[in-house]
C-alpha cells in the first residue's frame, strides 16, 4: 500500500475535528511592552464565548524551565502578540470577527528590543521576578540574575584564560551575530480541546506530550490520570512545536465553553509564537605560532524575547558547545539567556549550536588567516581524538570530527585551491540527562504493538524504531504497529527533541526485547542517561553522546551586487550505525538545506518589536531552485557502533563553511544572513581596514 | 458575522461594462484572481460584491499582425508559452516567465497585472519598455493609453472607476529587448530590481521596476548613443529606491546602476 | 451561495460564501484535508490542486471561478499514479505535508514535458515549498517517473 503521505490520506492535527468543536482565535497585543488596563468583550455577540483575563487569574503559571507565562497575559503584555484574550465562536471567520470585537486599553511601558540593550545596568525589566520552575524540562541547574533580563546565566571555567593571552603568539577577537529564525513548519499549530468531565484530552502536534501533560495538569490543578495528551503526526516541527504553546487556551476555552474547541493560528501568528534565538557571540582565540590552540574566551547572549520557554536550554548548550570540537587548555564561556520586549524563542533544529558555531568557525578562519594556516590544517592539529578531555572535564569517546572534517574538504576539492570554498565542523550535545521507555506487546495475531512517545514530525524517527524493533525480534517490519503517542497508553518519555530519540529508544528496546521474551506476552524497557553540567563552573558530563558533522562549502561572490551562490555543498556527519537509509539521507540533506536559508536569507525582521516580514513572501524559506549545483553528504559509519541520531547535526555546520567560503574571497563577514547587502558591507569595511 | 459579497458573473462584455459603470468603486474586478485573492485572505480587501469577468468570452488570445495584441484575459503562462510572443517579443515571453510560479502563471492575467499595478510585477516594466499601450474600454467608449501612463503609483491607475482593460498592445518593428530580475534573497522571491529595455533604431527605453511605486522610466537618460554605464549612472542617481526586505534605498541604488548596466551590455 | 462544482470526476452542490477560497471550500465542503493551508499567499504551493489540468493555488482562487471547471485533488489519483509510486519508491518526502501539493504539480509538468532535465525539474517545481527540505530525493522521484536517473548539473 503506498504511503499516506502520497495518496493524501495522512492526517494531521490541522485535519482533526470533534463533534461539537468550536473554533477559537486569539486577540493578541499590538504594542510591545504594556500595561493592560482593561479588556471589554461587550461587543462580542453572546453566542461566542470569550476568555479574558479574568477567566485565568486563579489558574497556575507555567513554563518549562521559568514559570513565567500565564494562561492569557494578566496585568501586562511583554511583546507584539502576547495574547490577552481569546475567542470561540461556531465557525472560524465568526471567531476572527469576534476576536476583532474584544477592546483592549494598553498603558505603555519603555520597551528593550535588542539583546544587547537589555543587558545594560538600566534596561527595562521584562520581568521583576524570576520564578524557577521544577518540571521535567528543568533539568539542570538555573542561574537567574535577580534585577536584571538574564534569566539564566551559565558559566565554564578550564585552566587559566588570562594567563594564556601573555603565552600565544597571536590573538584573534570578533564579534558575530545571528537573527531570529522562523520555524516555518509547514503545517501550523493546531489544536482540539475537550473535557470529559474533570477530565481534559488535548490531541495536538507537539513533539514534548509529557511535558504537555505536566503543565497542564498543573495549570489546571489536575494529577496526571486526569491529562491526556494525544499527538497525531505532524506537517513539521523544527522545534516549535515544543513545550506548551496554545493547547492551554484552547483547553480554557473549551472548558468555559462546556465544548470542544479547535485553535489552528494563522500564518503570521507563527512568527509571535516562537522563533530562534538571535544571538550575539564574542570569540577570543589564541594560539602558538605553529597553530596549537590555547585559549579560548567567549561570550554568548542568547535572546528568548518575552518568555523563557527552553531558552535557558539553548542558551546554556550554546554556551557549552561553543568552544567546538578542539583540545583547547584555557576556555572561559559566559552565556546569558536574555528576556527582551520580543516574540519567545525556543528550540530551533540545532538547538543553540548554530549561532555559537557560526562565531567559533569564523574565529578559527580568522586565526588561520593571522597565522598564515591552512584553516584545514589549522583544525586538524587540534581537533579532538579518542581519549581526550574536553573543557567540561569529560573524556571524550567514539570521536570522528577529523574524518568528517577531511571527508568534507576532499568532497569539494580543498586541497587542489581553497579561494571561494570553506569549512568548519562541529559539536552538538544530545540533552543530558535523558530518559526513555518503550513497551512492547505481543499481539493476538502473532504481530507486535509498539508503545512509545516518539512523536513523528517527519524525521522518520518511528519508523527507524520500528526497523529496529523488527530486527530484534526477527520478525519482518509490517508486522510491528506503532500507534501514535498517546499519554494514557504510553510509558514515559521526556521528548522527541535532541536528536535523542532514535538512540535512546535503541537502548531501552533492547531492555524491552529482552523483557518481553521473559514474559511472553509484554516488555518494557528504559534507557537512562546521567549526567548534567555545574551551570557555575561547567564542569562535569555535558553530553554522554555527542552528534558530529562538517560542512564544507564552495560559492560565487557577485562582487557588483554582492549575492552568493553557493555552488557546492557537502556534509559529513558521524551516524554511528544507520537503521533507516532514505530518512537518514533525509534528515541530512534538510538539514543542510535548513542551514542554506539560514546562512543566505533567513530572518526575522522587526520594527518597534512588530515583526514586520511575518508571511512566507517578505520571510523566504528556500525551494528547489536555491539548491547549490551540487549538493551532497555522507553518513559516516562504523562497525558495530551505536545508533546516533541524525535530525539536527548539519545543520549547524553549513552557514559557518558558507561564510568561510565567503571570507576566502577576502569579505570577512560576522553576521548573518549572508545577504547581498551586508556582503558588500564587508567587503567595503575590509577594504578600509585590511586585516 | 460580516455581510456575504455579491457575486457578479457577467456572460458578455457589454454586459459586464455596463456593471463596471453601474457599481464603479463598489465592485472589485476580479479576472485570474491571484491578487485579489492574496488581498482577501489577508482581510486586506472586502469588497461589497465582485466582478467576475471569468464568463467573458472573447478576451483571451494573442494575435500578431505587426503589433502584437493580447487580451486582457490571457493568462500569463499563456503568454509566456505563445510561440507567436516568443519569436517576435522573446523579452516579454521572459519577464512573464519569471513571475512567480507556473500555478500562478496559470491563473493571474494580462489585464490583471496591468490593473493592479503592484510596483513588484515584472511584466509591467516590460510593457513599457516595448512602448505597449493599453485598451481601455467603458460603456462610453474605448481608448488607448500608454502602460506608462496606465500606472500612476502604488496599486494605482489612471483607468476610470467605469473602466476595463481590454487589451494590450506592443508594437512591432525592429527591436532588441531584455530584461533582469534581480532577487536579493531566495529565487522565488519578488525582485529587489527589475530592468526592462528595449532598443529600437533610433531609440532607447530602460525601464526599472520594483524600485518604487511605478515603474521608473526617463526619456532624457535613454541617450541611444550613451555607454552603458553612463546611462546606468543616470539611473541610479535619478531614482530615489523604496526601502524594504529585499533590500535598502542604498543597496537597491547600486544594484541598479549594475543591473541597467549588465541589461544594456546584454543589448550591445 | 450555493456552487456547483465538479471535484475529482463528480459533480457537487456546496454552499460558500463569494470571499472563501476553493482551498476552504475543499476542505470544509468535501473533506479533502491533501490540500492544505500554508501561506495563504500563493507562495507555498501547499493548496496545489488541478483546475482543468492545470496547477493552481487552492488559497487563491475564490471559490466561485471553480464553477463549470474541472477540479482534481490527489485523492483523485488512487496510489498508484506512476508519480504517486516513483514518491513512494525514492521516499521523496518527510512530513508528508506538500507531497499531495508536489504530486499534482509534478504530474503536469510531466505532461508538459515528459523527459526533464533535472534544471527543468527544479525550476518547474520552484514553487512548491518543502520546509523539511526532502528537494534532492524530490527531484530524483520525478526523473524517476519520467524513466531517467538524476545527474548532478555543476
Amino acid at each position: 500500500m503506498t504511503d499516506a503521505r502520497v495518496t493524501g490520506a495522512a492526517r494531521y492535527s490541522e485535519d482533526l475535528d470533534l463533534e461539537g468543536q468550536l473554533y477559537a482565535r486569539l486577540v493578541r497585543s499590538p504594542v510591545p511592552h504594556a500595561r493592560v488596563l482593561s479588556v471589554d468583550a461587550s461587543l462580542v455577540p453572546p453566542r461566542c464565548v470569550v476568555l479574558v483575563p479574568d477567566d485565568v487569574r486563579g489558574l497556575a503559571r507555567y513554563g518549562v524551565q521559568i514559570e513565567d507565562e500565564t494562561v492569557l497575559a494578566l496585568d501586562r503584555v511583554r511583546y507584539v502578540g502576547d495574547v490577552v484574550a481569546a475567542v470561540a465562536a461556531e465557525t472560524p471567520r465568526e471567531a476572527e470577527e469576534a476576536a476583532a470585537l474584544v477592546q483592549v486599553v494598553y498603558e505603555e511601558v519603555p520597551a528593550v528590543l535588542d539583546v544587547v540593550d537589555a543587558v545594560a545596568p538600566d534596561a527595562p525589566l521584562v520581568h521583576d521576578e524570576i520564578a524557577l520552575a521544577s518540571g521535567g524540562a528543568a533539568y539542570f541547574g538555573m542561574r537567574p540574575q535577580p534585577g536584571t533580563n538574564v534569566c539564566h546565566r551559565f558559566q565554564l571555567h578550564h585552566g587559566d584564560v588570562k594567563a594564556a593571552w601573555g603565552q600565544a603568539d597571536v590573538v584573534v577577537e570578533e564579534t558575530y551575530r545571528t537573527p531570529a529564525a522562523q520555524h516555518a513548519a509547514m503545517e501550523p499549530h493546531a489544536c482540539v480541546a475537550r473535557w470529559d468531565g474533570e477530565r481534559l484530552e488535548v490531541f495536538t502536534g507537539t513533539q514534548t506530550p509529557f511535558n504537555l501533560r505536566e503543565e497542564l495538569g498543573r495549570i489546571f490543578g489536575l494529577s496526571a490520570d486526569r491529562v491526556r495528551v494525544v499527538v497525531p503526526l505532524m506537517g513539521g516541527s523544527f522545534g516549535i512545536k515544543t513545550f506548551l504553546r496554545t493547547e492551554a487556551i484552547a483547553a480554557a476555552l473549551a472548558r468555559k465553553a462546556g465544548r470542544p474547541v479547535k485553535l489552528v493560528l494563522p500564518r503570521a501568528e507563527e512568527w509571535q509564537t516562537l522563533n530562534r534565538h538571535a544571538a550575539v557571540v564574542t570569540m577570543k582565540l589564541g594560539a602558538l605560532a605553529d597553530g596549537t590552540l590555547l585559549a579560548l574566551e567567549t561570550t554568548c547572549l542568547a535572546d528568548t524575547g518575552a518568555y523563557a520557554d527552553c531558552g535557558p536550554g539553548v542558551a546554556q548548550k550554546m554556551g557549552f558547545a561553543a568552544p567546538g570540537p578542539y583540545r583547547i587548555p584555557n576556555v572561559r564561556v559566559d552565556a546569558r539567556c536574555v528576556y527582551t520586549n520580543l516574540p519567545p524563542a525556543g528550540a530551533f533544529r540545532g538547538y543553540g549550536q548554530m549561532q555559537s558555531a557560526w562565531a567559533r568557525e569564523r574565529a578559527v578562519d580568522l586565526l588561520a588567516e593571522r597565522l598564515g594556516l591552512d584553516p584545514l590544517d589549522l583544525r586538524l592539529r587540534n581537533l579532538l581524538r579518542d581519549g581526550d578531555t574536553y573543557c567540561t572535564g569529560e573524556t571524550m569517546h567514539d570521536v570522528h570530527f577529523a574524518e568528517c572534517l577531511e571527508a568534507a574538504a576532499a568532497a569539494i576539492g580543498w586541497r587542489e585551491g581553497r579561494r571561494g570554498k570553506g569549512l568548519s565542523v562541529i559539536l552538538k550535545g544530545m540533552q543530558t540527562p535523558s530518559r526513555a521507555s518503550i513497551r512492547i506487546e505481543r499481539d493476538e495475531d502473532a504481530g507486535y504493538t509498539l508503545r512509545c512517545a516518539t512523536t513523528e514530525m517527519g524525521q522518520g524517527a518511528r519508523r527507524a524504531i520500528t526497523l529496529l524493533a523488527a530486527e530484534q525480534l526477527e520478525v519482518d517490519p509490517d508486522c510491528v504497529r506503532f500507534p501514535s503517542p498517546d499519554t494514557d497508553v504510553v510509558p514515559y518519555d521526556t521528548r522527541t527533541t535532541s536528536s535523542r530519540s532514535t538512540y535512546m529508544m535503541a537502548c531501552a528496546l533492547e531492555a524491552a526485547v529482552q523483557a518481553l521474551r521473559e514474559d511472553g506476552t509484554m516488555g518494557e524497557g528504559e534507557a537512562i542517561e546521567q549526567g548534567g553540567l555545574d551551570p557555575d563552573t561547567g564542569q562535569g558530563i555535558a553530553s554522554t553522546h555527542w552528534h558530529q558533522g562538517a560542512a564544507g562549502a564552495e560559492v560565487r561572490v557577485d562582487e557588483e551586487t554582492g549575492k552568493v551562490e553557493v555552488v557546492r555543498l557537502h556534509c559529513a556527519v558521524y551516524a554511528g550505525r544507520v537503521v533507516n537509509r532514505p530518512g537518514a539521507e533525509l534528515q541530512n540533506e534538510g538539514s543542510m538545506i535548513m542551514g542554506l536559508g539560514t546562512a543566505l536569507f533567513e530572518e526575522v525582521v522587526a520594527a518597534e518589536g512588530q515583526v514586520t516580514n511575518a508571511n512566507l513572501s517578505d520571510y523566504p524559506v528556500p525551494s528547489f531552485a536555491d539548491l547549490p549545483g551540487r549538493l551532497t553528504h555522507e553518513l559516516i559509519e562504523r562497525e558495530g557502533a551505536e545508533v546516533h541520531g541524525l535530525g539536527e547535526t548539519a545543520l549547524p555546520p553549513v552557514p559557518a563553511a558558507i561564510g568561510n567560503a565567503v571570507a576566502s574571497l577576502g569579505i570577512p563577514v560576522t553576521e548573518l544572513p549572508l545577504t547581498p547587502e551586508r556582503v558588500l558591507a564587508a567587503a567595503a569595511r575590509a577594504v578600509e581596514a585590511p586585516a | 458575522m460580516s455581510t456575504e459579497p455579491e457575486w457578479l458573473a457577467p456572460a458578455s462584455l457589454d454586459e459586464a461594462l455596463a456593471l463596471r459603470a453601474e457599481r464603479r468603486e463598489g465592485a472589485t474586478v476580479v479576472a485570474g484572481g491571484t491578487f485579489v485573492g492574496i488581498l482577501v485572505n489577508s482581510r486586506l480587501l472586502a469588497p461589497e460584491a465582485f466582478l467576475s469577468l471569468q464568463r467573458v468570452a472573447g478576451l483571451d488570445y494573442i494575435r500578431a499582425n505587426g503589433d502584437l495584441r493580447i487580451g486582457a484575459l490571457t493568462t500569463h503562462r499563456s503568454v509566456e508559452l505563445s510561440p507567436l510572443v516568443r519569436d517576435g517579443w522573446p523579452a516579454l515571453a521572459l519577464a512573464f516567465s519569471l513571475v512567480a510560479s507556473p500555478r500562478v502563471r496559470n491563473q493571474a492575467t494580462v489585464g490583471g497585472v496591468l490593473a493592479d499595478a503592484d510596483y513588484a510585477s515584472d511584466p509591467p516594466s516590460m510593457f513599457i519598455a516595448l512602448a505597449a499601450r493599453v485598451v481601455a474600454r467603458s460603456v462610453r467608449g474605448e481608448r488607448e493609453v500608454p502602460v506608462d501612463e496606465l500606472i500612476t503609483g502604488f496599486y494605482e491607475t489612471s483607468l476610470e472607476p467605469d473602466e476595463l482593460v481590454v487589451e494590450v498592445v506592443v508594437p512591432g518593428g525592429e527591436h532588441h529587448a531584455t530584461y533582469r530580475k534581480f532577487r536579493s534573497r531566495s529565487h522565488e522571491d519578488r525582485p529587489a530590481v527589475g530592468v526592462a529595455a528595449c532598443r529600437r533604431p533610433g531609440e532607447l527605453r530602460v525601464v526599472v521596476g520594483a524600485v518604487a511605486g511605478r515603474p521608473q522610466w526617463f526619456p532624457d537618460l535613454c541617450d541611444p548613443g550613451a555607454a552603458p554605464a553612463d546611462v546606468a549612472r543616470g539611473y541610479a542617481e535619478a531614482i530615489d529606491p523604496i526601502s524594504d526586505v529585499s533590500g535598502s534605498s542604498e543597496y537597491r541604488r547600486r544594484v541598479i546602476e549594475v543591473e541597467v548596466r549588465r541589461a544594456l551590455e546584454e543589448l550591445a | 451561495m450555493t456552487l456547483e462544482l465538479r471535484v475529482n470526476g463528480a459533480d457537487h452542490q456546496v454552499e460558500a460564501r463569494a470571499d472563501e477560497s476553493l482551498l476552504t471550500v475543499l476542505r470544509r465542503e468535501l473533506g479533502l484535508a491533501s490540500v492544505r493551508e500554508t501561506c495563504g499567499i500563493g507562495v507555498c504551493g501547499a493548496c496545489t490542486v488541478l483546475v482543468d489540468a492545470l496547477p493552481m493555488s487552492g488559497c487563491l482562487l475564490l471559490a466561485p471561478l471553480a464553477e463549470g471547471r474541472e477540479i482534481r485533488t490527489v485523492e483523485s489519483l488512487g496510489g498508484e499514479d506512476p508519480v504517486q509510486r516513483a514518491f513512494a519508491e525514492r521516499h521523496a518526502f518527510q512530513c508528508g505535508y506538500c507531497t499531495p501539493a508536489m504530486v499534482l504539480a509534478a504530474k503536469r509538468l510531466l505532461e508538459e514535458n515528459p523527459s526533464p532535465t533535472e534544471e527543468e525539474v527544479r525550476l518547474g517545481l520552484a514553487g512548491n515549498l518543502c520546509r523539511c527540505g526532502s528537494y534532492v530525493k524530490i527531484v530524483e522521484a520525478v526523473l524517476l517517473a519520467a524513466g531517467k536517473e538524476r545527474e548532478w548539473t555543476s
